[in-house]
């Protein structure tokens, strides 16, 4: 009775969902390495002079844009992250250490998750600002001048560093939430063990909660670093569409692999832009791969600590 | 209205396609209006039986009736039957009054007959103030009161029973148990309960069913399966604390252990298992087997002599005998054995002889 | 003896003030960027203009509250905005929350062939970035004739908006868990009573989840609030409110009026602030338990 297959009932639950997720994911998805091996593809025609192997990778990568692009990317994913994780997890354990305010702490971790992008991207612009900056108010205290952040002809390197306060604060609301619900489900008598044989508050740390808590601290590093690699909507948030400080050249733009995709699809009536398109989220998704194959063949290694 | 099971068998196929046979060419008949315990270690069948003659899994092969009619087709909702879960599986956003309704709405009762047998069957089950509450504002035996409340609403003709007890501490269950035994008098209505606790089954059990590995062991009044017990497993299996099992053999119609005769027995020579109940030995001076004593265990109304298993020193036999014998650990005591206390099996088969 | 106990209390505070002193550092840094859209938002276009280095305080006279959020509201068609993002939130959560309850139903409950190679399926295109459908989407609304630079109907821009959000794998994979938790026995149950599948999804499964449904409910609609690359691509003509905020102010040349610009900002972060506060329970709780779905 129970264990019977019923199809067509499940097919009935099922078919909402199903046509949709077809439509827009399935397609899409097959589509998008079929549109990637089109020769000469003309959008506003639908037609293309047959099919090339690698020929729009090609144009993706010779790209002097592509290098750029991959550099922003990868300082962007390689600094925040390890930065914002180990800042979580300090917060997250202090946060769990108190009993006094736990709650209303843990309300303002979290606002950064519930803001919209573009609007705090465009605060912290000002946050940066050489003249009305808060940053330069507070660094004047201690002398120093003002610095161009992000301000016309500002340098890349400072621009860059603009993008990362922002994307590590950003980030760290939503792993903060997760170390702290990772911690409270670990079994108090852990705890209570280590007391009764008087271990230091630091080997607690290093010795029972990060060995306990490990398996998710790997878990949101690596799904944090595909995230950062699709690093976007920071940057528009803080520089706008031209991804960069006014006045400056295009080598100093803060573009990143996504920047490309949508650079590429803006101007989707040019001859093979699409395909470009298509192939830069290709090479998006080949590289978010392989972080994730990483992460599951390490997890399953070593399952816990 | 009686229930027959007619060679029922049930085989579970896991992932990798290996069988499990739960439950092997099942034969018996439920006569109406009784109170049965289908009893047996986990992973006997019991559940499984319960199940399928609920209608929620189907068998393989063979019948179920109830009464003349053949229900082993039929959906659970058409057979007419009350089923309490072993978790109460009470709905947790709905009160009190809203589960037990709830079979009703089903079935399009009007809703003011509704509420009237929802509060009738609630003040049977003594819930009736209860009935604004949610299932997490009760206790326990309140719980388990409402799901036999909700089993009983629709007026089902069979009341199927999952380890009602089990998820009840000690001191309630014995309440609860007296419960049951209640309503199923005052109902009248065939009831089928599974459970592994053999005392359970017995204090309340018109009739019990003994299963294991699948296969029906015996079936009868709770006092004749204890006193005639069919075979090793069912001997096994009821009584606290346990039957004695001891090593010993048939020689000329006598029953020897360790070289001294305890009983007789009409059967061809062989080595056989003896066993004897703890209540079956009789304290006197003159008696057949002498033991030493190793633990005396005092509970006011009787003593338990600890006696060292002859073959496995981890293990040991338990004599209940009266408090006023004043027996020390160290003691030798000869006792002699109460023959209906006494059984023999056959070493290999475990079949009674 | 007395000594030590004593050591250990000193030390116990000191660790005490240390924690909190941390927290407080960080609480602050979280809260800087509102304090300063908040503090700038309500100075006036000389104050920003003129004070170098700027104040960090804002006395009672020199509030602008009125002027500025005025000038903000009245610098892009703010009111339209919201009420179409509004519009396609509805909208595509609805579509979400009823084609996820259905499938979540069928994968926590019934039993259909292929159901575990269809689920990871689902699953697995959740590892894949959202660009790669981006693409082939935008195609899809340009040749379902949603979507055109030359021009589209409202009734167009809102299907470009909310067809392709009309479910997700996501909330789907969210909410079978959250239906996988409902013990197998309310089902026996309720199959027992006579409860048809049907009913038994509504009456009983749906209001046991009912936590989990009003977070996605929140979660999707705070996701459209924030919309912003889609609503860019297939509706130019009818922007979402972070569009409107974004392309109101986007000269960073000549004379920005950051008071202006700061007090739109904090109109579009508002709603999402005060939606947080009212259910935060509900977003907290979704936000990590997704972080250990793994």
């Amino acid at each position: 009775m129970l264990e019977r297959q019923n199809n067509l009932k499940a097919l009935f639950y099922l078919a909402p969902a199903m046509v949709l997720l077809s439509v827009f994911t399935f397609y899409p998805l097959f589509n998008a390495f079929f549109l990637a091996f089109l020769r000469d593809y003309e959008f506003l025609l639908r037609s293309a002079k047959g099919f090339t192997l690698f020929g729009n990778f090609k144009n993706v990568i010779t790209d002097p844009d592509f290098g750029i692009a991959m550099k922003n990317t990868s300082i962007i994913t390689f600094i925040s992250v390890p930065i914002s994780v180990i800042i979580a997890l300090l917060i997250s354990v202090a946060l769990n250490s108190v009993k006094k305010l736990q709650g209303a702490f843990q309300t303002i971790f979290f606002l950064p998750y519930v803001t919209n992008a573009i609007a705090i991207g465009m605060a912290f612009a000002f946050i940066f600002h050489a003249d009305y900056g808060l940053l330069n108010t507070i660094l004047g205290w201690f002398g120093i001048n003002p610095i161009n952040w992000v301000g016309l002809n500002a340098s890349w390197s400072n621009a860059m560093f603009a993008l990362l306060v922002y994307t590590i604060w950003g980030g760290l609301a939503f792993k903060i939430m997760v170390f702290l619900s990772g911690l409270q489900s670990i079994d108090k008598q852990y705890y209570d063990a280590a007391r009764v044989d008087a271990t230091p508050r630091r080997r607690v740390l290093t010795k029972i909660t990060i060995p306990l808590l490990s398996p998710m601290i790997f878990y949101i590093t690596v799904t944090s670093f595909i995230g950062a690699f699709k690093a976007y909507r920071t940057i528009i948030g803080m520089f706008g569409e031209t991804l960069r400080p006014p006045g400056t050249l295009s080598k100093d733009s803060l573009i990143t692999i996504v920047g490309l995709v949508y650079d590429a699809l803006a101007h989707a009536d040019a001859t093979g832009k699409m395909s470009e398109a298509a192939a830069a989220s290709i090479i998006l998704f080949s590289i978010t791969m392989i972080f994730t194959l990483v992460q599951m063949q390490i997890s399953k290694r070593r399952v816990h600590f | 209205m009686d229930i027959t099971l007619k060679e029922i068998t049930k085989i579970f196929q896991a992932k990798d396609k290996s069988e499990t046979v739960a439950v092997n060419d099942f034969n018996i008949t439920i006569p109406s209006g009784k109170l049965i315990g289908l009893l047996g270690p986990s992973g006997c069948g019991k559940s499984t039986t319960l199940y399928m003659i609920a209608g929620l899994l189907t068998p393989n092969h063979g019948r179920i009736y109830f009464g003349d009619e053949d229900v082993t087709d039929m959906a659970p909702e058409d057979r007419g039957i009350g089923l309490v879960f072993q978790n109460y599986a009470l709905y947790p956003h709905m009160t009190v009054r809203q589960n037990i309704m709830f079979p009703l709405e089903n079935i399009k009762v009007p809703k003011e007959e509704a509420l009237k047998r929802a509060q009738d069957m609630a003040d049977l089950v003594g819930i009736g103030e209860l009935m604004n509450r949610k299932p997490k504002q009760l206790s326990g035996g309140q719980q388990q009161r409402v799901a036999i409340a909700r089993a009983l609403v629709k007026k089902p003709r069979v009341l199927l029973l999952d380890e009602p007890l089990s998820n009840l501490d000690a001191r309630l269950r014995l309440a609860t148990r007296e419960e049951i035994k209640r309503i199923q008098r005052e109902t009248g209505i065939t009831t089928i309960f599974v459970t592994h606790d053999q005392e359970e089954a017995m204090s309340i059990s018109d009739e019990i069913i003994l299963m294991d590995l699948g296969i029906k062991q015996q079936v009868g009044e709770p006092q004749d399966v204890y006193d005639e017990p069919k075979n090793l497993f069912v001997a096994k299996f009821l009584g606290t604390p346990p039957i004695n099992l001891m090593p010993g053999e048939i020689k000329n119609k006598q029953v020897l252990i360790r070289g001294s005769k305890v009983t007789g027995k009409a059967a061809k020579n062989q080595e056989v298992v003896v066993g004897i109940r703890p209540e079956g030995f009789e304290i006197d001076p003159n008696g057949i087997m002498e033991l030493e004593v190793y633990m005396v265990e005092t509970i006011g109304r009787d003593t338990t002599l600890i006696i060292k298993n002859f073959n496995d020193s981890a293990k040991s036999y338990r004599i209940i005998v009266d408090a006023r014998h004043r027996i020390k650990p160290g003691d030798k005591v000869k006792f002699n054995i109460e023959s209906d206390k006494i059984f023999v099996f056959n070493r290999e088969t475990g079949e009674r002889l | 003896m007395q000594n030590t106990i004593r050591e250990t209390r000193i030390r116990t505070i000191l660790f005490k003030v240390l924690v909190y002193t941390f927290l407080v550092g960080f609480a602050i840094f979280v809260l800087i960027p509102f304090y300063w859209m908040v503090l700038t938002s309500l100075k006036s276009f000389q104050q920003v203009r003129t004070e170098v280095p700027p104040s960090l305080i804002i006395g009672l006279k020199d509030i602008r509250f009125l002027e500025n959020y005025a000038s903000a509201w009245n610098a892009a068609p703010y009111y339209q905005y919201m009420l179409r993002t509004v519009a396609v939130a509805a909208i595509s959560t609805t579509g979400t929350i009823f084609t996820t309850i259905f499938a979540a139903f069928a994968f926590a409950r019934l039993n259909f062939k292929g159901r575990d190679f269809l689920f990871l399926a689902l699953i697995s295109t959740m590892m894949i970035p959202g660009e790669m459908f981006v693409i082939t989407n935008y195609i899809t609304v340009s040749n379902l004739g949603w979507y055109s630079p030359l021009g589209q109907t409202q009734t167009e821009a809102f299907l470009a908006l909310t067809m392709p959000f009309m479910t997700s794998v996501f909330y789907l994979f969210f909410l079978r868990q959250a239906f996988k938790q409902i013990p197998d026995e309310l089902y026996l149950a309720a199959k027992v009573d006579g409860t048809s599948d049907w009913k038994y999804l509504w009456k009983i499964m749906v209001p046991i989840a009912s936590p989990t449904i009003i977070t996605i409910v929140i979660l999707n609609a705070m996701g459209t609030w924030s919309a912003y690359i889609w609503p860019k691509l297939v509706a130019t003509e009818y922007p979402l409110v972070t569009n409107g905020l974004r392309e109101a102010y986007q000269d960073f040349f000549g004379m920005v009026n950051y008071s202006q610009q700061m007090a739109a900002a904090l109109i579009v972060t508002l709603p999402l602030l005060i939606v947080f506060m009212f259910l935060k329970k509900y977003i907290m709780r979704g936000v990590s338990r997704s972080g250990i779905k793994g």
